[in-house]
């Protein structure tokens, strides 16, 4: 099948998926831009929330934060080749590999709302689902919509 | 009668094509995607300072006090809803400052006499006091949001078929008008299905999460804002369809509907500072209406759904008009 019947769904789902690897590195570069200088800023004036949220983070690990730069990574790398796929309609780059950053994103979702405290972020809330749409229409659609169009 | 019952079946069948293979076509996909997360952005922005609250004050007492979590929400949501719905200007609302709300359960006549007063009136209790404060809110912002994010999904209506010349393969099959009502009911039901999620989601996140609501008033009050939602996206969806009847490129259309809605608006808006009658363009699309689809009083809310159903009329018949003189 040639690239000129490529459903116009394909062609969006890929190009969301370049967006948010885009999105996702340069928040990987300001979350470690932040935890560079977190230890400077001054908490004195902060309420006792705001405060918790930064003593939460001063005193994370330095392995968690490892962890959570390869997983972005490698989250990231999921959404650039599969979304690479999509556009050419690659069986194992396109759909293997967008059904396993479908899988991965979910997995690491619901893991970082059971990982961290309500004050890092973590915990069930609307922001836990906001993270798992992408995921979640990523792997339906995959697997129902656009399940014969990966032909090469 | 036989050509009546047959076009009434290929606007059902052209319609249900549309909404199936709209995610296939792309603007389904990225108009569900927008739609999705700003509903759940608006919800998520508004409920998370409440979840904070609520921990906050488990901390410090052991326990949630539900009573507190709502006169909170009222304190604050008052003067915002008052601006939003209209009610009161910037400095009215600067100069009455941050009211506390009367206890709640307060008797009637307490509240008819804040309300005599001009600090209190009927519209904003009605949102905040008698209906789950929270889902005011959140439905407040979406009905204001979800007219510029509809064009994402139905701005390529006809036009596209127009442009690669698709629709000669249709029309010996079939009538200009069943495509064009068609596709318009597709794209109507697949919002309201959208819809339909969106705020059942909330709703859920409200009653099961939260817990400060009786599950009864906000399943009554949700549907109700599901209707008034639904009922208002027809007149935009109808104002793409009659641009995307008039212009032989979809991402014309898309420009051209965007333009349109979020020009009215704009206009109204800037031009009433420099010329308060300029504020009546609103009246050109439901903007002006609109509120009033969560309006207490029936002769409101149900004179808003009419308006909107009168512009939807108005602009399908101006957009088939178009689409059934020009050259396909």
């Amino acid at each position: 099948m040639n690239e000129e019947q490529r459903p116009g769904g394909l062609t969006a789902l890929a190009v969301i998926n370049f967006v948010f690897s885009g999105w996702g590195l340069l928040g990987l570069l300001g979350m470690v831009a932040v935890f560079a200088f977190i230890g400077q800023i001054p908490t004195d004036e902060m309420d006792e929330t705001k405060r918790a949220q930064l003593e939460a983070f001063q005193n994370m690990g330095v392995s968690t934060l490892v962890m959570i730069v390869a997983l972005s990574i490698l989250s990231n790398i999921l959404l650039l080749v599969s979304g690479i796929g999509y556009l050419k309609q690659k069986k194992i780059m396109g759909r293997m590999v967008g059904n396993a950053y479908a899988i991965f994103g979910i997995v690491s979702s619901i893991a970082s709302g059971l990982m961290f405290g309500a004050e890092m972020g973590g915990g069930f809330n609307i922001g836990t689902m906001i993270g798992l749409i992408y995921p979640v229409v990523t792997l339906i659609l995959l697997n129902t919509t656009f399940v014969d169009d990966f032909t090469n | 009668m036989a050509g009546k019952a047959a076009t009434g079946h290929h606007i059902r069948l052209i319609s249900s094509y549309w909404c199936r293979h709209a995610v296939r076509s792309g603007s389904g996909l990225v108009y569900l995607m927008i739609a999705l997360v700003f509903g759940l952005t608006v919800a998520h922005i508004l409920i998370m300072p409440v979840e904070q609250f609520m921990i906050q004050q488990k901390q410090k007492t052991g326990e949630t006090d539900p009573e507190a979590i709502t006169r909170m929400i009222v304190g604050v949501g008052r003067p915002i809803a008052q601006w939003v719905l209209g009610l009161k200007s910037m400095e009215e609302i600067a100069q009455q400052g941050m009211m506390q709300p009367p206890p709640m359960g307060a008797g009637t006549q307490a509240r008819t006499e804040l309300e005599d007063n001009g600090i209190y009136d009927p519209w904003t209790s009605f949102l905040l006091e008698d209906k789950p404060a929270l889902l005011s809110a959140i439905l407040l912002v979406l009905l204001f949001g979800m007219p510029f994010v509809i064009s994402f999904l139905a701005f390529n209506q006809v036009s596209g078929d127009v442009q690669t010349r698709g629709l000669r393969y249709l029309l010996p099959r079939t009538e200009r008008r069943s495509i064009f009502f068609g596709r318009f009911l597709g794209v109507a039901l697949f919002s309201t299905l959208v819809m339909a999620f969106i705020v059942a989601t909330i709703v859920l996140y409200l009653g099961m999460k939260l817990r400060i609501y009786p599950a009864g008033a906000l399943m009554v009050w949700a549907v109700q804002g599901f209707l008034a939602l639904a009922i208002l996206m027809l007149p935009y969806i109808a104002v793409c369809s009659f641009v995307s009847a008039s212009v032989d490129s979809p991402f014309l259309s898309l420009i051209l509907a965007k333009l349109i809605i979020a020009g009215v608006l704009l206009i109204a808006m800037i031009g009433s500072l420099a010329w308060k009658p300029a504020e009546y363009l609103l009246y050109l699309l439901p903007w002006g209406w609109q509120n009033h689809l969560l309006h207490p009083a029936p002769g409101h809310w149900l004179g808003a759904g009419l308006a909107c159903l009168a512009y939807t009329g108005v602009l399908l018949a101006l957009g088939y008009v178009r689409f059934a003189r020009r050259d396909l």
